[in-house]
């Protein structure tokens, strides 16, 4: 027991970003609020960019940059950074699109709620 | 430059639609010059796909390897133009350039304007350069930003119909995608942790070595991936977003979402399963079993459920879930004919599902009727169109002769080889049950009484387009030749050489 406990807390990074991955999915799939849904998928998804960038840290790591004087110093893995950086910027166009998607629901429904949004269309269909 | 050309064809397969999408917008106004060019950019690829299809096949099955940049395996970004990637290359562009035809026809009666009308082929062309990237990557990140870009101009697509359910059901399709898009990145990161690999073969042989290490993490990697692509490939408990989207969508939209874009997901899915975590793995972590069990109850609810829709569109993307349900079935039963009908599946269904939804549409923007109930007569207005319909619904429902008939009767095979013979009694009952969706359609458009409104049929490019698919589904089920030579190889490339 204490040995999982002082891994877990070794692992911090990775605790945070499984409870940040929790609360941005279940905000995902409970909330009926159209902008409190895309904070939950921008949650969400930091939780695995943090998961990343923590799998690339090395503690005590130096930038990767090749040091003459010191060749054999230990540094942080870039890949991952890089990689989150193309993260980031696909999870922006994610979300201007989906705020784009929002302002044309608001302009046709009057509401940002998909309960009511739902609801206004059934009434619709069943007129 | 011929030589230049052809030394890099596989990486313009997928540069040159991305390239001409974002060209287009400059000249959005001259409709026949963004037309034009789009059915010019898709035939070329045709072509091409077709050349290196033809180079794959000569080679017996080596794949071409391209290393972008210059930068060699572990470090660059390779595309592998093998069977796999040669065989979804070419059901991508036979698809998309009669759907590409028969937008530049029909479009005007479904999109508004012309500045939206470009913005609508930028999207086309956009998820058709990401599908040929999906096909031939071999580069786990590189699948994310491509499934990426699939989703987004995806959910553009759906959005492109101007009605407030367009951007309802697009925007709970994106939510739902971004989800999705989240876990498949969280699986590659798993990976990555355990592996240090993007590469797909060297994550392999790292995983193989591995994996006895770090069990769980290697567990919760495969049900991320499971869980993602299922949700974008609309695998039955998780396919609640698509009957909305695809029927909501314009019909050329709809023939290339439920034709193409869910099985680009499926094959990146197939590449994860079978190229990195390989068929042993699956059966340690009986991931075969689930495959084979989910895909029987999509085929049994998705049919049923498509039997209640009165509404044509909704019927046919209801019947998508259905058909998905067939080829996961074909994936579980690990023995490389039931994985060949899968495949072939996947290029049939392809050509049918848009032939069905073209006609659907055709049909929806000629007489405004959407209803299956009110198109009593049809039939006699509209021969071609209603003929096409008839002969893609006897395509899908399996009768010889036609394409679909191909891909089941292998998984039919691979089920009885497997010794599953409640999956054999699902993909017949299957069958019968897609004739019960498919058949009233026929039996109201031909068989009951027209009314005196005057029908007429869609314009020459549609028809043309109608009747390129019509031919794609009858020569695929007589001749298949080539492309399921393809498919033979890729499944075995799948299951053997593992």
């Amino acid at each position: 027991m204490r040995i999982l406990l002082s891994k877990l807390l070794i692992n911090y990074p990775y605790m945070a970003s499984v409870v940040l991955f929790i609360i941005g999915a279940s905000t995902v799939l409970t909330r009926s609020n159209l902008f409190k849904k895309l904070i939950g998928i921008n949650i969400m998804e930091s939780a695995i960019f943090l998961m990343f960038i923590a799998a690339g840290n090395t503690r005590g790591g130096a930038v990767p940059i090749l040091d003459q004087a010191n060749p054999g110093a230990s540094y942080i893995n870039p890949i991952p950074s890089a990689l989150m950086l193309t993260g980031i910027v696909v999870s922006v166009s994610v979300t201007a699109f989906a705020l784009a998607l929002i302002v044309r629901l608001y302009d046709s429904y009057g509401t940002t709620n998909a309960r009511r949004i739902a609801e206004m269309r059934n009434g619709v269909a069943d007129r | 430059m011929t030589a230049a050309i052809r030394a890099n064809l596989p990486v313009f397969a997928v540069i040159a639609p991305l390239f001409v999408a974002f060209v287009l917008p400059t000249f959005a106004r001259r409709t026949r010059l963004v037309e034009g060019l789009v059915i010019f950019v898709q035939a070329v690829g045709l072509w091409g796909t077709a050349y290196l299809a033809r180079l794959v096949l000569a080679q017996g099955g080596l794949p071409i390897i391209y290393e972008v940049g210059g930068w060699s395996a572990p470090w660059g970004i390779e595309l592998v133009v093998g069977n796999l990637g040669a065989f979804f290359l070419l059901v991508v562009a036979g698809v998309s350039l009669p759907v590409a035809i028969y937008a530049s026809g029909n479009l005007a009666k479904e999109v508004e304007g012309a500045r939206r009308r470009a913005w609508f082929y930028v999207l086309y062309l956009l998820l058709g350069g990401a599908l040929a990237g999906m096909s031939i990557t071999n580069d786990l990140f590189n699948v994310f930003v491509l499934v990426e870009v699939a989703t987004l101009s995806c959910c553009g697509l759906v959005s492109a119909s101007q009605e407030p359910s367009g951007a309802e059901a697009a925007f709970n399709y994106l939510i739902l995608a971004t989800l999705g898009s989240g876990m498949i990145l969280g699986g590659i990161g798993f990976l990555y942790i355990v592996t240090g690999h993007l590469n797909m073969g060297f994550a392999a042989r790292a995983l193989a070595t591995v994996w006895q290490d770090y069990p769980h993490v290697v567990w919760m990697a495969i049900s991320f991936f499971m869980v993602g692509f299922g949700v974008k490939a609309a695998f039955f408990p998780l396919h609640i977003w698509l009957p909305d989207a695809h029927s909501v969508a314009p019909s050329p939209a709809s023939a290339v979402l439920s034709g193409l874009a869910v099985k680009g997901y499926i094959i990146c899915l197939m590449k994860v399963l079978f190229h990195v975590v390989g068929p042993e793995l699956m059966q340690v972590f009986s991931l075969n079993r689930l495959l084979v069990l989910l895909g029987m109850v999509a085929i049994l609810i998705g049919s049923i459920l498509a039997l209640g829709q009165d509404e044509l569109k909704r019927r046919l993307a209801f019947s998508t879930v259905a058909q998905i349900g067939y080829i996961f079935l074909g994936m579980g039963l690990l023995n490389v004919k039931g994985m060949t009908g899968a495949l072939f599946h996947i290029a049939s269904h392809g050509i049918i599902k848009s032939a069905l939804f073209l006609a659907a549409g055709a049909v929806i923007t000629q007489t405004g009727k959407e209803r299956v109930s009110e198109l009593a007569g049809v039939g006699k207005k509209m021969p071609i169109t209603m003929g096409v319909f008839t002969i893609a619904s006897l395509g899908l429902v399996g009768i010889p002769l036609f394409s679909g008939f191909v891909g089941k009767w292998y998984m039919l095979l691979g089920s009885l080889g497997a010794g599953d013979y409640l999956a054999a009694a699902v993909i017949v009952a299957g069958s019968v049950l897609c004739a019960g969706y498919l058949f009233p359609v026929i039996r109201v458009a031909y068989f009951e009484p027209a009314p005196a409104d005057d029908w007429q049929e869609p314009g020459v490019r549609q028809r043309l387009a109608l009747i390129l698919l019509a031919m794609g589904i009858f020569v695929l089920g007589t001749i298949p030749g080539p492309l399921l030579e393809l498919a033979l190889a890729a499944a075995t490339d799948f299951l053997v050489f593992n």
